[in-house]
């Protein structure tokens, strides 16, 4: 008789990849409980199935329905849930969409589920207040260059090379033509949100490599080195103020010391 | 805007709250006496978790986990637990409750409620597991009884012989899922009204009611299997069950369940206003014994 991690193995396998043959003679159940066994299959595929369906539904209208489906279900398959809040579900469908056969004709589509996969993310934050320009008057010059800034939790900065927020506008406006031709072309990209709304802004070069280093915990002064090198003429003051006057900062960490909101 | 006397209390019907109806219940603040949540629906929804604190302050919570695997033979998912904890922590629900189930396995979950073989070794880890579980959070956890399609062969007792030693060693108590056991019976051959007498009475803290769908048995043409899919009404026979378990049990707080197909709020209402009758009915009349085949 095999131990209870070894029928979970067996059942795991069942579930996720309908091998169910191994577990069937360990089953009691009505007449065939092998086959019953298969409710908990269709319920775990179904469930999950519906969960990637919800959160992808422009990526449903790119592609088509019946091309995300069966992406979905080959997912489901390959890739279960790490942790019980499916809400957090789904973030490495993006780049499986992508590799499908198929999608190689929709070079942007990676892409592009990528951008509402975020959008889904940031739409469920919450914002608190930002700080203002005063909330730095007392800040020596030095100490401000060291001092790294918290950012509003619903925030991502995303590169593409295509212009993917623009084809997402189509579907979020319900306004495609019949026809329309997207060019390659390098965007970078602000996307926020916050209790069920969301946004995107389109960021030059510079700016978007000084603001991802803030989010990724880099001081003022180490952000704006990484900005230089990506654009000699980056203005630090000018990029700096205008982070602020956004809204998207909500607190400081100083030198040597822990954050403070 | 409905004010509660005592929120630490849960009296009567409440219903189960998922997303779709959680903005609605925070602006309208419809009558119903409590609320029960999915822990696992707010714990990566920022947002979600802050109209939750609003609701909080009206309407007494309860807080039933879907993904705390109690019966993982590769132990409880600590990082989830904690997140559960802290939740509970914030929230300061009258309940919290789980499922005698497993569903992580070696670092995934896999979204369902899966069967458990009752033997002593199931036992000793469950017991241990419950443990673990009451002393992160402080406080009993009520363990419901599964939906079941399949059971094992190689279990040496019965469910009710395991709810009962479990309550025997971890203190835990008991949430009676009255539809679970109704359509567990019909899909394992017993019956449910034997299963509700044999249940410990002073354990149980909390009752279940849910729709289920009828299939047809694949394997046996003209049999039907009852899957619990939370995806309509409660069914006659249950409200039956429902009774009995009430003149069994005494008056517990009762918890509508619909999880998918979800209907306006104003039906799950409907539904807990019916539980309540059905409740005042029952406690009202002499005992009736459904005849079950």
């Amino acid at each position: 008789m095999p131990s209870l991690a070894e029928t979970q193995l067996l059942i795991r396998r069942a579930v996720v990849a309908g091998e169910t043959a191994s577990v069937a003679p360990l089953l009691v159940g009505g007449r065939d409980p092998e086959r019953r066994l298969a409710i908990h299959q269709r319920h775990y595929e179904s469930s999950l199935m519906a969960a990637i369906q919800t959160k992808f539904p422009a990526t449903a209208w790119l592609v088509g329905t019946p091309f995300l489906d069966g992406a979905a279900r080959q997912f489901v398959q390959q890739h279960a849930p790490a942790a019980p809040c499916i809400a957090e579900y789904g973030e490495e469908f993006p780049r499986f969409i992508g590799q499908r056969p198929g999608a190689a004709c929709v070079p942007y589509l990676c892409s592009f589920a990528e951008l509402e996969w975020h959008l889904g993310q940031v739409a469920i934050s919450v914002d608190r207040p930002a700080l203002d320009l005063g909330a730095f008057s007392t800040f020596e010059a030095n100490t401000l260059m060291d001092t790294g800034l918290i950012l509003q939790a619903g925030l991502r900065y995303l590169c593409a090379s295509w212009p993917v927020d623009d084809l997402i506008q189509l579907y979020l406006t319900d306004t495609a033509p019949n026809e329309y031709r997207l060019a390659p072309a390098h965007v970078w990209l602000e996307v926020h949100g916050a209790r069920g709304e969301f946004d995107i802004n389109r960021l030059d070069a510079a700016e978007f490599v000084f603001r991802e280093a803030i989010l990724g915990g880099q001081a003022i002064g180490a952000a704006a080195a990484c900005a230089l090198d990506a654009d000699a003429q980056f203005d630090i003051a000018r990029a700096f103020a205008t982070l602020i006057a956004s809204g998207r900062v909500i607190g400081t960490i100083r030198p040597g010391r822990g954050g403070k909101r | 805007m409905m004010m509660l006397s005592n929120p630490r209390v849960l009296i009567g019907a409440g219903v189960g709250l998922r997303l779709p109806h959680l903005a609605e219940v925070v602006a309208a603040r419809p009558s119903v006496p409590w609320l029960e949540i999915h822990p696992e629906n707010f714990l990566a929804n920022p947002h979600a978790t802050e109209l939750l604190l609003e609701a909080r302050r009206d309407y007494p919570i309860s807080v039933h986990t879907v993904g705390i695997s109690v019966g993982s033979a590769g132990g409880i998912d600590h990082v989830h637990l904690e997140r559960v904890r802290l939740l509970v922590d914030m929230l300061d629900p009258v309940l919290v409750s789980g499922h005698l189930a497993w569903s992580t396995h070696d670092g995934e979950y896999l979204n369902d409620l899966l069967p458990l073989p009752y033997d002593d070794e199931t036992l000793r880890l469950v017991v241990r597991h419950l443990e673990k579980v009451q002393e992160a959070l402080g406080r009993p956890y009520l363990l419901e009884n599964p939906s079941s399609y399949v059971g094992f062969d190689s279990s040496t007792m019965s469910e009710l012989e395991f709810l009962r030693e479990l309550v025997r060693r971890t203190g835990c108590r008991l949430l009676c899922d009255v539809s679970n056991v109704f359509l567990s019976g019909h899909n394992m051959g017993y019956d449910p009204y034997w299963y509700i007498d044999c249940l410990p009475a002073e354990a149980i803290g909390e009752l279940h009611l849910g729709g289920f769908t009828a299939e047809e048995e694949e394997s046996e043409p003209g049999a039907e299997i009852l899957i619990d899919t939370h995806a309509a009404r409660i069914a006659k026979p249950v409200w039956d069950l429902y009774a009995h378990a009430v003149r069994r049990f005494g008056q517990k707080p009762t918890l509508i369940e619909w999880d998918n197909d979800i209907p306006s709020f104003a039906t799950l209402l409907s539904e807990a206003r019916r539980a309540d009758e059905v409740a005042a009915e029952a406690l009202a009349v002499e005992p009736r014994r459904a005849l079950v085949g």
